[in-house]
């Protein structure tokens, strides 16, 4: 799955949990300042992605994504380590 | 009494009208009246429609013998200042119609050992836990602490966890453990190795350390005065009208089939009743993912429980505190109570809560309890009723004489009363592994539905219900909003 696709798929997921339209959705937007995103919606948007790009996230790489950015890489980082093992 | 005037709100207008429903709602829950409130007074038509003759759910009373009960809610958290309770009953205007009241200490644990409670004031409580374990002081600091002050992060981090990782972090006397985790096991039906870190913090936070809140005049009156301001929005409420059929158009929820056969069209369908319902009954499997029915048919509902409803006499003088919840723990192994539960039989009665009436005209009490069958509780209904009064005993010693009515709701009433499916109390048991899943908010197979209320796996209780009405309300606002 190229970048793009990834962030798109995100940015779909976010929108489904928050609710806010996914152009209001940009690289650095917050999660939590801009979002209105809470800890039970951080976790949904986690199994979310989870679901969608059959990974597994960590516990500890939860706290770590507060924007579409970060989540984007993650799921890179995740995407690419579970083609090469 | 206390009269409230209640001016009619003005409804803000970006919505057009239209013959079709802008949204349907499946249940009159909390979850559902709240959400419907949100989106009618956003000006969205929105119709409810609810299979019993009373709006509530599991929010209901009823009377019998001149006694009024209520049937399994017993009073409420998240009332705080900025609780989501209070903020959501003043946006509906709930606070106008109904008195709240709150009880001082809202529970209280008794075991054959200690007694402590749960007050209005954190530090007292606090106190309470500091004497009964004074090695653990400082413990019970911090894990207060933590609880009034969370961290978003740090919760969203423990969504593994279980309850019994968060306390194993901050105690070590296990029967200090089992204290804390027996009101959890009352309100989620799951002991410390199963339960959700999450939802058992959250149970702390929401029903026990802000709890103890009750409507005057009974719980019914709470989800009859929702009622009453979602029509005022302009909402229409069907009672005695079960869904029959969600319609679904390529893959996208067109409408409901009600009881007589009548379609209401409508933009969305929002589930707040059952979710084997949702999916199996009203949905029909072949409009259902595969992979999702799979996943369905493996989860796990939350037990059920056996409330038991006792009228009392004039003479009746208890020396509890009156309006507490009271839980009685036994033993400390949180674990087997558990067990038993999950394995119900009428000998195996050991833990329950009971609750006195401010009035002190009546008794609940309850235990957690797996399904059976309807057989089962019609040959032993009246047998746990009986075993259940010698356990009270224990604390209201000459609770017997004062007795002139008696009866239970079993698994099969409850089920009977809101179809939750096999009586469960608290919709998806709340493990770490059914928690949060997006499919069971808004299904990704299905556009248009979405689900709300405690089958939506992300919480319980009223504050919980509450906060997913209102969550799911304000979804579809933002949606429609942006469409404009």
């Amino acid at each position: 799955m190229s970048t793009n696709n990834v962030e798109q798929e995100i940015i779909s997921i976010i929108s489904d949990v928050s609710g806010f339209d996914e152009e209001e959705i940009k690289p650095d937007t917050n999660f939590f300042q801009d979002l209105e995103i809470d800890s039970i919606k951080a976790i949904e948007i986690t199994v979310a992605i989870e679901k969608k790009f059959k990974i597994q996230v960590r516990d500890k790489d939860v706290p770590n994504i507060t924007t579409l950015k970060q989540a984007v890489e993650l799921v890179n980082t995740l995407l690419t380590q579970k083609a090469t093992a | 009494m206390v009269l409230f005037i209640v001016i009619p709100a003005c409804r803000e207008s970006f919505f057009k009208k239209s013959d079709m429903d802008d949204a349907i709602i499946i249940g009159a829950g909390i979850g559902g009246l709240v959400c419907g409130c949100y989106l009618a007074k956003a000006g969205m038509k929105v119709l409810i429609a609810e299979q019993h003759y009373k709006p509530g759910g599991y929010c209901t009373s009823f009377k019998r013998n001149g006694f009024i009960f209520d049937a399994a809610a017993h009073s409420f958290g998240g009332y705080r200042e900025d609780g989501i309770v209070r903020k959501v009953f003043e946006d509906l205007e709930i606070d106008k119609r109904v008195e709240i009241t709150r009880f001082d200490p809202s529970d209280i644990i008794i075991t054959p050992d200690y007694k402590v409670s749960f007050w209005t004031d954190l530090d007292e409580t606090i106190n309470d836990f500091q004497t009964a374990f004074p090695e653990e002081s400082n413990n019970v600091k911090n894990f207060f602490n933590f609880l009034i002050n969370p961290d978003t992060m740090f919760l969203a981090r423990m969504r593994s966890w279980t309850f019994k990782n968060l306390i194993d972090k901050y105690f070590r006397n296990y029967k200090l453990k089992a204290i804390l985790s027996f009101p959890i096991f009352g309100n989620g039906a799951l002991p410390p190795s199963k339960i959700s870190a999450f939802i058992g913090a959250k149970i702390f936070t929401e029903f026990l350390i802000d709890g103890g809140y009750y409507p005057v005049g009974g719980m019914q009156t709470l989800s009859n005065a929702l009622a009453e301001s979602f029509k005022e929005y302009g909402g229409e409420l069907q009672l005695s009208s079960p869904v029959k059929k969600i319609k679904v158009i390529n893959k996208e929820a067109k409408g409901v089939f009600i009881k007589n056969g009548e379609f209401i069209a409508s933009k969305y369908v929002i589930s707040s009743c059952d979710a084997r319902q949702t999916f199996i009954n009203l949905l029909g499997k072949k409009m259902v993912d595969q992979d999702f029915l799979n996943k369905l048919n493996h989860m796990i509902p939350s037990l059920s429980m056996f409330v038991l409803y006792l009228g009392m006499d004039k003479n009746f003088n208890p020396k509890q505190n009156i309006g507490s919840n009271i839980w009685y723990l036994p033993h400390y192994s949180i674990e087997k109570m558990y067990l038993a539960a999950a394995n119900r039989n009428i000998n195996n009665l050991s833990e329950y809560m009971v609750r006195i009436s401010s009035d002190k005209k009546s008794i609940l009490a309850f235990i957690n309890t797996s399904c059976r069958n309807k057989i089962y509780w019609i040959n032993n209904k009246n047998k746990l009723i009986e075993s259940f009064i010698t356990k009270l005993t224990q604390i209201i010693p000459d609770i017997s004489k004062n007795i002139i009515f008696k009866d239970a709701a079993t698994p099969y009433t409850l089920y009977r009363y809101t179809l939750n499916y096999r009586g469960a109390a608290y919709g998806w048991a709340s493990t770490p592994s059914q928690l949060a899943d997006p499919d069971f908010r808004k299904p990704s197979f299905i556009q248009g539905l979405y689900l709300t209320g405690h089958w939506s796996t992300q919480g319980l209780g009223i504050p919980g219900v509450t906060y997913l009405g209102y969550n799911t309300a304000n979804l579809l606002i933002k949606k429609e909003k942006t469409k404009k």
